[in-house]
């Protein structure tokens, strides 16, 4: 299934700040991360997930330094700040705040449609 | 065979041609499409495929790179030449292209208009009459683009406008007598006076705050950058006409100092304020560059004058007509400090240019006082002349900007203080100067009887 492109924009923020929490990361690996994560339901455009980094970079949520890789290719890594990890928690209530509140919903509408199979 | 390097490369010339990514970006980008490909491969794709797939994967490297240029920090004719809709909507932009060509093609004419009653401006003796009114023929012009644009409510371009008549009028009808002194003076001073009202029609209703300002004092500044170039760039194109009709033994000399000096010169005010003014909305500008590339060298060549002076124990006021120019450059000098500190990012911390600034400042503080030290020992040997009280005015208005701006750069790295503060005082500042830039321009010929 696809997921609409407003969500995916909308939940990029928190996907990555919350897989550079874990460890510092660089671009591809965070793409990869993403989709293992989802099981290849969000198909991000991966170019897009540069310009958002640099939006982070920009607001001070993240830094970069670069480091060789094994194979001689220069990776950029990001690393999460501490007003990154603040932006994070916030972002976190926000979702978790949709995400009950349509749980609730998603509830109530199963109950209905099980009363009126018992009536 | 499918050369893959070849294509990762014409890949990312794609993106560089955009022109909103730096270099970083693109080998950020081409890493992780390389790491992509050799995933691919290892799956057991072909070259071939791996390298369509992974690119398709990255998505529209249009898209991209206008994602990027909302927060590159690099770009600035490229947007503003080649995708201005970007910028401004079309319609909007013809119709400011329309008033540049319509306003430069009125100004020249108002400049050529006086040889129909056989005054040429151009002629040698008539030099002062046109260094007083040259600043009519442009910069009413100016101030009307800026009132147009913003769509000011009448009281704004009535007062701009009364102004400008009223000035008009009175150094017009001050006589003037031998040796000019007060004249001369007039017409090198009514210029900056009229730019700074110019600046109140530029800032619209905000003239009063900080924010507008510094970005007045940014665009005075690059205004002037741009228009030497573009007025290179037209002395280029006249030189180029004089030699190629030289070679068909025609003199094109006539038609170059007649009309395409004067609409050149008209035209390349009309386009940098233009030019300047749109740029202002694209992203970032070029300010900072150019602040880092000039105030070290300008710090040099200051501190290299000002040990030869010293080393040598020369004076360069001995001579009367230097304390003038020499004020025009320590002016030059607090120009691009300024234009320095409108160029900042107020949030950034101090930096070596913060430091270079403050080193260009005091440097020109010690010139300036030296320079003080001449005009004051000369007053008190010579006696007052119009001269003399300009140079004097000049370098004590200067001498309180450098020692304020000293000051508080001290104050500032010391962490006393937000940086914002500098602002507030350089912007506040501004209406010392026009306070004196009037003085000199309209007061001090009455003062000394239009000597």
């Amino acid at each position: 299934m696809n997921v609409s492109k407003d969500l995916i924009a909308a939940s990029a923020i928190p996907f990555i700040l919350a897989i550079l929490k874990q460890e510092d990361s660089y671009g591809y690996a965070i793409i990869k991360k993403v989709k293992e994560l989802t099981a290849d339901e969000l198909i991000w455009s991966e170019g897009m997930l540069y310009p958002v980094l640099h939006r982070l970079e920009e607001k001070n949520f993240i830094e970069s330094y670069w480091q060789g890789s094994e194979k001689g290719r220069q990776r950029k890594y990001y690393r999460i700040k501490e007003e990154g990890l603040t932006e994070l928690d916030m972002q976190k209530k926000q979702w978790d705040i949709v995400h009950s509140a349509l749980s609730k919903t998603w509830l109530n509408l199963i109950k209905k449609k099980e009363e009126f199979q018992y009536v | 065979m499918f050369d893959l390097a070849a294509n990762i490369r014409s890949w990312s010339d794609l993106l560089r041609a955009k022109g909103d990514l730096s270099e970083p970006d693109i080998i950020e980008l081409e890493n992780h499409l390389k790491d992509e490909i050799d995933d691919l491969i290892t799956i057991g794709l072909s070259t071939e495929e791996a390298f369509l797939i992974s690119v398709k994967r990255m998505g529209n490297v249009h898209a991209i790179s206008k994602e990027y240029s909302k927060v590159s920090t690099e770009n600035l004719w490229k947007h503003l030449m080649l995708n201005p809709d970007g910028a401004l909507d079309s319609g909007q932009n013809r119709k400011y292209i329309a008033m540049v060509i319509i306003f430069s093609l009125v100004s020249g004419t108002l400049f050529k208009l006086p040889e129909l009653f056989g005054l040429n401006l151009l002629d040698s003796e008539n030099g002062v009459l046109f260094f007083k009114n040259i600043s009519f023929f442009i910069l009413p012009f100016v101030a009307a683009f800026f009132l147009i644009k913003h769509q000011s409510p009448w009281k704004t371009p009535a007062v701009i406008g009364g102004i400008f008549a009223l000035a008009w009028l009175l150094i017009n009808l001050y006589p003037t007598y031998s040796p000019n002194d007060t004249e001369f003076l007039t017409a090198l001073h009514l210029p900056l006076f009229l730019w700074l009202i110019t600046g109140i029609a530029y800032m619209g209703i905000n003239w009063k705050t900080t924010k507008a300002r510094m970005n007045f004092i940014r665009f005075t500044g690059e205004s002037v950058i741009y228009g030497t170039l573009i007025f290179c760039g037209i002395i280029v194109l006249a030189m180029f006409i004089q030699a190629m009709f030289f070679a068909i033994q025609i003199n094109a000399s006539w038609f170059i100092q007649n009309y395409l000096i004067v609409y050149g010169a008209s035209s390349a005010a009309m386009i940098t304020i233009y030019l300047v003014e749109t740029k202002k909305s694209v992203v970032e500008n070029f300010a900072p560059i150019l602040a880092k590339i000039f105030s070290p060298l300008f710090l040099l060549v200051m501190l290299v004058f000002l040990g030869v002076m010293i080393g040598s124990s020369k004076s360069p006021f001995i001579e009367r007509d230097y304390l003038i120019a020499f004020d025009f450059m320590l002016a030059l000098v607090l120009g691009l400090v300024i234009y320095v500190i409108s160029a900042r990012n107020p949030h950034e911390r101090n930096t070596v240019f913060d430091y270079i600034n403050l080193a260009l400042i005091l440097t020109a503080l010690i010139i300036d006082g030296i320079a003080l030290s001449a005009i004051v020992f000369r007053l008190s040997a010579y006696g007052l002349t119009p001269n003399k009280v300009a140079a004097l005015g000049e370098n004590l208005v200067l001498l309180v900007n450098l020692a304020g701006l000293a000051w508080l750069y001290i104050r500032f790295f010391l962490n006393k203080f937000d940086f914002k503060k500098i602002e507030v005082f350089q912007t506040s500042y501004l209406y010392v100067y026009a306070i004196w830039f009037g003085m000199v321009a309209f007061l001090l010929p009455i003062l000394f009887g239009f000597q």
